[in-house]
């Protein structure tokens, strides 16, 4: 190896450093160290403030409250609910507009204003309309004959309301996390239409037309063809939608107008905010912060293996 | 060897800013180094009015100016002051309640008042201290802190009940019902003559307990919660048939439907804080006056009434002196006769000091509309909620337990036990956090 190209190679490594610089110097200011300061937070006591050092006792409290294990449950709820939901819904509504001619872009767009819109302001339009007593919500029921329901405020689950009483109260959602679920699903596809109207947009037409040539019907086509084809597409949705509905915090302060009364709408992170500073419990509401970070990782990690499979395959 | 050196670049650099962030417990620095910054609710028509006070104080006051920011809600003050005790940055005061103090002191984030209140200079005669209400001191004391005042009244509330006279005389109600007896049939009456659920009603901690109160009862008996007591049973069963009976309409916490359907003639009670006459008035317009009126909330005997009585204090923080002092000045100006009276007129709050009762503006606004003296009379009786540590937390779950019950999903005894086995766990929780022992474990020993 020459003087020269040693030098080169240097010479690139300094600019390289160079260029990252700002953002790692961000990155560590707003990210990593916040991340320490909250995981050392969880290893001490006490109540807005510094207390004694307690070591891991505020993980062995979280995993054995019934308080976390129902919020984990609530979490599990509310991914399972909006993400293979608005995955479906986006791929529909991108598919439909992949195949429709004239008017796409503005389809597109309109499709695309929800995930734009400020989630606050959209959320107390939503607020309005779950009202009990004035409501639009309650006034289409009553069209249909329909009893008024509590909507945000009904901690029963929506299994045994539809149900009637059949099924214990408590399996399954409640319907104030229903209804949040429903907003956010409204929220979040009109990013997914977007990403996968991208993906459609950039597959090869030749496939779509060899299966026509074939005989596939529409359904075939779009459930084995299509599909298939922008599967690293729906990996890569799956994962920043389960990142970002895990982080979500604003849709369900919100919707509860910062209520921590139900715990039926409580998600993880809810759950660390009311006991960091409704309740002042510090290190416990950073030991849960430090646990849900720690899921996030793994179950990235789990997506984005299977991301890699499913880019081999295809 | 360059990634072992990265890491420990990283670690030394985490260390370092961490250290650098360090800082004394108990020690804040000021918002604005120049003004005692406060945080105050108060917003539209009364904030202009505090503005122009503040304004009015600095004008003749030699010490730091005041510099009043509106801060939310008392909810979301309580979460800023909450984000700047973790900051280390705090303004000179902030209004509470004192679940919210209690808070404060457990973050060693608020001063002890005696000092300032006992000052030769700056301080109170003992003449004024008895003229205040003995509730809106007694309040502002924390037995579990040496009994120190750890903040002090601005000006208080109470709880009273607001009718709609149209809906009452639409059923043939006279008058307001003066037992929780008469209540329960005279909602019965309403709902029979015209089919409306006949009280609107928030989950409110505050209003429970003022119930509770109203009942003989407490909530707290300085040991041990009390919400398995019968007084607290009976308050739920109340709540409880009068859901099972239509006569109760459930409106969402934090909002104002409930107000909302009072004016609209949706409901014939209300049970809200005294300070909500302004705001109810304005509401109903030119009819307000005739269509609304306010009574004390019902009673189990009304001769030995009981209301609960909130309302603003206000915390001061650990800041430097200048500014520690200055706020402490305006309040001590604040709470004055002359500031009071002109202060209650114009935003239904009631002064902490009796001698203000006889001011020309108080009569006159009694004379205006004789309901606006009904809340001044409840000052006599009025009684505070405790502020014991971990009553933030037990606060939710009163509001979680009258969810349940006025969504009729729970029955009166389900969350009365449910109520008083989570609450002494929270309480216990939380002086264990402060490393004092809890109160199962005192009481054993």
């Amino acid at each position: 190896m020459s003087f020269r190209t040693v030098s080169e190679k240097y010479r690139e490594r300094a600019l390289a450093g160079v260029l990252l610089s700002p953002a790692l110097l961000l990155l560590f200011i707003f990210t990593y160290f916040p991340m320490f300061i909250a995981f050392r937070m969880s290893l001490y006591g006490g109540r807005r403030g510094p207390g004694p050092w307690v070591g891991l006792d505020n993980y062995r409290e979280a995993l054995t409250s019934p308080d976390f294990w129902m919020a984990l449950r609530v979490t599990a709820y509310y991914v399972l609910g909006i993400v293979p939901a608005s995955l479906a819904l986006g791929f529909a509504i991108a598919y439909g507009l992949h195949r429709v001619g004239p008017g796409r872009a503005l389809l597109r767009t309109c499709f695309f204003i929800p995930y734009i819109t400020s989630t606050v302001a959209a959320a107390m339009v939503w607020r309005a309309l779950f009202n009990p007593r004035y409501g639009v919500a309650n006034q289409l029921l009553s069209w249909i004959g329909l009893p008024p329901q509590r909507w945000l405020l009904e901690s029963r689950g929506v299994l045994f309301l539809l149900t009637g009483g059949w099924i214990p109260a408590d399996w399954g959602p409640s319907l104030a996390l229903c209804c949040i679920i429903l907003f956010d699903i409204w929220h979040l596809s009109g990013f997914m239409v977007v990403v996968f109207l991208a993906a459609l947009q950039a597959m090869p037409r030749e496939l779509e037309e060899a299966a026509r040539l074939d005989g596939a019907g529409s359904v075939t086509l779009a459930i084995r063809i299509v599909l298939p084809a922008v599967r690293p597409t729906l990996l890569f949705l799956a994962v920043a939608g389960m990142c970002k509905t895990l982080q979500s915090f604003n849709s369900i302060y919100t919707l509860t107008q910062g209520s921590t009364v139900l715990p039926e709408t409580q998600t993880l992170i809810y759950y660390a905010y009311a006991q960091f500073y409704e309740f002042g419990y510090w290190g416990y509401g950073s030991a849960v912060a430090v646990i849900l970070t720690v899921l996030i990782i793994v179950l990235t990690a789990l997506q984005f293996r299977m991301l890699d499979r499913g880019r081999s395959m295809s | 060897m360059s990634i072992r050196l990265s890491v420990i670049l990283i670690a030394v650099s985490v260390l370092s800013l961490e250290t650098a962030c360090r800082r004394d417990r108990g020690s804040f620095l000021p918002v604005d180094p120049n003004a005692a910054v406060f945080w105050d609710r108060q917003d539209t028509q009364s904030a202009a009015l505090m503005r122009g006070m503040v304004e009015e104080f600095n004008a003749q006051s030699r010490l730091l100016p005041i510099r009043w920011e509106h801060g939310g809600g008392y909810a979301e003050i309580f979460r800023k002051v909450s984000a700047g005790i973790q900051a280390g940055l705090l303004p000179a005061m902030a209004v509470s309640y004192e679940s919210m103090t209690s808070e404060y002191i457990a973050a060693g984030a608020a001063v002890p008042l005696d000092r300032w209140i006992h000052d030769p200079q700056v301080g109170l005669t003992e003449k004024d201290l008895s003229d205040f209400f003995p509730a809106t001191l007694e309040c502002n004391r924390y037995a579990l802190h040496g009994n120190r005042m750890y903040s002090f009244p601005l000006a208080k509330s109470v709880l009273v009940m607001y009718c709609n006279r149209e809906v009452m005389r639409c059923a043939g109600i006279q008058k307001a019902p003066e037992t929780w007896t008469d209540f329960l049939e005279a909602c019965r009456t309403i709902h029979q003559a015209t089919g409306k659920a006949a009280l609107a009603a928030v989950p409110d901690c505050s209003t429970f307990s003022g119930m509770v109160f109203s009942m003989g009862g407490e909530v707290y008996d300085g040991s041990r919660l009390q919400y398995d007591g019968p007084e607290s049973l009976a308050s739920f069963s109340l709540l409880e048939e009068m859901v099972r009976e239509g006569l109760l309409s459930l409106a969402p916490p934090g909002t104002f439907d409930d107000n909302i359907a009072l004016v609209r003639g949706d409901a014939a009670f209300v049970m809200r804080s005294s300070s909500s006459r302004t705001y109810l008035l304005k509401m109903a317009g030119e009819k307000g006056a005739t269509l609304l009126d306010i009574v004390p909330i019902p009673q189990k005997n009304p001769r030995r009434p009981a209301t609960v009585l909130f309302g603003p204090n206000v915390t001061i923080f650990p800041v430097p002196e200048p500014q520690q002092k200055a706020a402490w000045g305006f309040v001590r100006w604040f709470t004055q006769p002359e500031q009071a009276a002109r202060w209650a007129v114009a935003t239904g709050y009631l002064p902490v000091r009796r001698s203000a009762l006889t001011h020309p503006l108080i009569r006159q606004n009694w004379d205006t509309w004789p309901p606006n003296r009904v809340p001044y009379d409840c000052l006599e009786f009025a009684r505070s909620e405790p502020n014991v540590d971990g009553w933030q937390q037990v606060r939710v779950l009163v509001e979680r337990a009258l969810t349940e019950v006025m969504s009729g999903t729970r029955t009166a005894r389900e969350v009365a036990e449910w109520l008083q086995r989570e609450g002494t766990r929270a309480l216990k929780r939380a002086t264990q956090a402060e490393g004092r022992p809890g109160r199962d474990d005192r009481n054993s020993t």
